[in-house]
């Protein structure tokens, strides 16, 4: 089900590119110019797309079938049992090494697409958002102690190591990066833009 | 001679040495905590070489992905969890020898294979690469876009699962590196009004996207993080690694030459080059029957060709620019930003650079057996640092580390909107690693693309003109030909077979 939403996804991603590239201007001598690459892409997106649309609405169409036949399936069973077992054990040796890959793929840290996910995978990105809008007026040491402590005890941390690891880690970092780095990570107005070691 | 010697100039430095074994403890770390790969400790660390000298930078990537891909082996021993995805081929193995008491004895073959596929590796790497850079040199336009146009392919065909997938994760990458002011006509393309885009999209910024920020968001999706050991180890590290390795030298090398092999191949890095050896290793043995249940001669191939891949993965990468895996790729964006371009040039240049990297790739491996055996004597700690406090302080680097190649905060918005594409992609199935070499080559082959049309006024057929490119061109045909062979050949057999019965 959702490769079809994806595959849709990607047909329009790929219009979207397609239209948008047919504004790029072509080069004197050529037919074409920066506008050929990104019209590929487009037009690759709404084949990979459809493919994956229409694999993707095969499948649960085959599923929904199988759903329908499986009592039949049970009855035929019994009768095919000696078949299925014998074919089955040579199917076992060619199949072993592409199943192993699956789950590798799997074990990457792709989910199955059946298992339900939760909603607490939108917290990075919201503390994202939120460095992004604070750290001007906070500052990035305080945004990051604040990130830190919030996300570890969302994840029930014991409190003082809570405490201990988001503000000494965050002082760490920010020395690092804005003393020995050199990179001026905002200080925020809240200090008025004076932390001790940022002279 | 002179260069050799500038070479060790370069390295044999106090600095440089404590950044390896600075880069090695932290690639332990990261290796060792299930669910953070070699990937994202190299795209963590990006931000930091940024900032140092080129030899002491690359010396940092290379030992941090070295220990990483090693240490990813302890908690796939201790708790049948792979640290990275280049031990997940032989957890089993190593988990069921643990529970049997051997979890040392395991990891230490572990230890002494990775250093042995990695020096294997590097010994091609020297070898082939100086050789390979001569053929190079006589390389145009033409060659070098059927040489991208070819990686590019490769990283399809040898994706793990969804053909069409990959292809749309190429895509994906692809478009992400036309964005910025085109190199012919100097027209913008996509930048939609933000002068920070004009450059094109910055490759740290997704790297650091796709592998760390998609990690952390899956770790958020997930509830469980219980982790508890319940295996007793005290056996020695080194006792049966002499008796071992006699047994299973064969495998050791086959093992690393496979590794190096598909290392090499763009798109394919050490985790599948890990199977492969295991897959080819296991239809080689005597002993079949054992496999699975705990057998050492598994863990020798793969564990040995996991780190001989990191090693191959620099062949391409040097010599044509190339990436062989997602980490070279990083590589290239650093040598790009160090001023330095990999080609065939890079051999040439009588800096003693080229050199200075060979030593390093022989200094890392050989550090990893002091650092390797303190992590597997030490292996607890490292497995018990609790991810809910690990977790957060990663997530404030990925921000810091983002926001510091530029100093931009636009990256850090380019961070999050391609570590959410990714994380979407990832769960539904899409490979990683086509987006990242469809980032790295894409403009490769779009500009030389331009400039060969534009020197030949648009004759399509002038790319197969010069020899090498014809070849390299046939050889892309061949391989994007190559499923619908191998389909007709299995229904040819298939239809012989049944005509026999």
């Amino acid at each position: 089900m959702r490769d079809v939403v994806i595959g849709i996804g990607f047909v329009i991603a790929g219009v979207v590119t397609i239209y948008t590239a047919q504004q790029f201007p072509t080069l004197p001598s050529l037919q074409f110019g920066p506008s050929l690459f990104p019209s590929i892409v487009g037009g690759g997106f709404c084949i990979g797309g459809a493919v994956l649309m229409l694999s993707g609405m095969w499948q649960r169409h085959r599923g929904a079938d199988q759903m329908m036949q499986s009592d039949l399936q049970a009855a035929e069973r019994e009768t095919t049992e000696f078949e299925t077992t014998e074919f089955e054990a040579i199917e076992f040796e060619t199949t072993t090494f592409e199943t192993s890959t699956l789950s590798a793929s799997e074990l990457e840290g792709a989910e199955p697409p059946s298992g339900k996910i939760s909603w607490a995978m939108i917290l990075p990105p919201l503390m994202i958002v939120f460095y992004v809008v604070a750290s001007p007026y906070i500052g990035a040491l305080f945004a990051m102690i604040i990130i830190m402590f919030s996300l570890m005890m969302l994840r029930k941390t014991v409190l003082y190591v809570a405490v201990a690891a988001s503000v000494g880690v965050s002082l760490a970092i920010y020395f690092i990066f804005s003393h020995y780095l050199l990179v001026p990570l905002p200080q925020g107005v809240l200090l008025g833009g004076n932390l001790p070691w940022m002279l | 001679m002179d260069a050799l010697i500038n070479g060790f100039a370069l390295v044999l430095t106090l600095d440089t040495m404590l950044v390896i074994i600075a880069a090695s403890l932290f690639g332990i770390f990261v290796g060792a905590v299930p669910g953070l790969t070699a990937t994202m400790a190299v795209a963590l660390l990006v931000p930091v070489t940024f900032y140092m000298d080129t030899t002491p930078a690359i010396a940092a990537i290379v030992s941090t992905s070295a220990m990483a891909i090693f240490a990813g082996d302890i908690p796939g021993t201790y708790l049948n969890i792979p640290g990275t995805p280049a031990s997940a081929a032989y957890v089993t193995e190593s988990y069921s020898l643990a529970k049997k008491g051997r979890a040392r004895e395991v990891l230490g073959i572990n230890l002494v294979c990775s250093v042995f596929g990695g020096i294997f590796g590097t010994v091609i790497l020297i070898v082939v690469a100086q050789s390979l850079a001569e053929v190079a040199l006589q390389f145009s336009a033409f060659e070098y876009f059927w040489l991208a146009v070819l990686g590019l392919s490769c990283s399809i065909f040898i994706s793990i699962g969804s053909k069409t997938k990959a292809f749309l994760s190429l895509l994906f990458g692809i478009l992400l590196s036309t964005v910025g002011l085109d190199m012919m006509s100097g027209a913008p393309r996509f930048t939609f009004g933000v002068p920070d885009l004009m450059a094109g999209v910055n490759f740290i910024p997704v790297m650091i996207g796709m592998f760390a920020l998609n990690e952390l968001m899956n770790y958020y999706s997930s509830k469980s993080e219980k982790k508890t050991i319940n295996i007793v180890a005290t056996d020695s590290v080194f006792h049966n690694v002499p008796k071992h390795t006699k047994r299973y030298w064969r495998n050791m090398l086959r093992g690393s030459s496979i590794g190096t092999l598909i290392g090499a191949l763009p798109g394919a890095g050490a985790d599948i080059a890990a199977w492969i050896a295991y897959a080819v290793g296991k239809s080689r043995s005597k002993d079949k029957a054992k496999y699975g249940t705990g057998h050492i001669e598994g863990i020798v191939d793969a564990s040995s060709a996991n780190n001989s891949g990191l090693s191959g993965a620099w062949v391409p990468a040097l010599v044509f620019g190339i990436p062989g895996d997602s980490i070279t790729a990083i590589v290239i964006g650093v040598l790009y930003m160090k001023g330095m371009n990999p080609g065939p040039t890079i051999f040439m240049d009588g800096s003693g650079l080229i050199y200075a990297l060979f030593i390093v790739f022989i200094i890392a491996n050989l550090m990893m057996l002091p650092i390797g055996y303190m992590a597997i004597r030490l292996s607890k700690f490292f497995i018990l640092t609790p991810s809910r406090v690990l977790m957060p302080v990663i997530l404030c680097f990925c921000i810091v580390g983002a926001f510091a190649i530029n100093n931009s905060i636009v990256d850090v918005w380019i961070m999050l909107v391609i570590g959410l594409v990714a994380y979407v992609l990832a769960v539904n199935g899409f490979p990683m690693a086509p987006a990242i070499l469809g980032l790295v080559l894409g403009s490769t082959v779009e500009n030389n693309f331009m400039s060969a049309m534009l020197r030949t006024g648009g004759d399509l057929t002038s790319f197969f003109a010069r020899p090498i490119s014809a070849g390299l061109g046939i050889a892309v045909i061949v391989l994007w030909c190559s499923p619908l062979l191998v389909k007709a050949y299995r229904y040819q057999q298939s239809r012989s077979a049944r005509a026999s019965s």
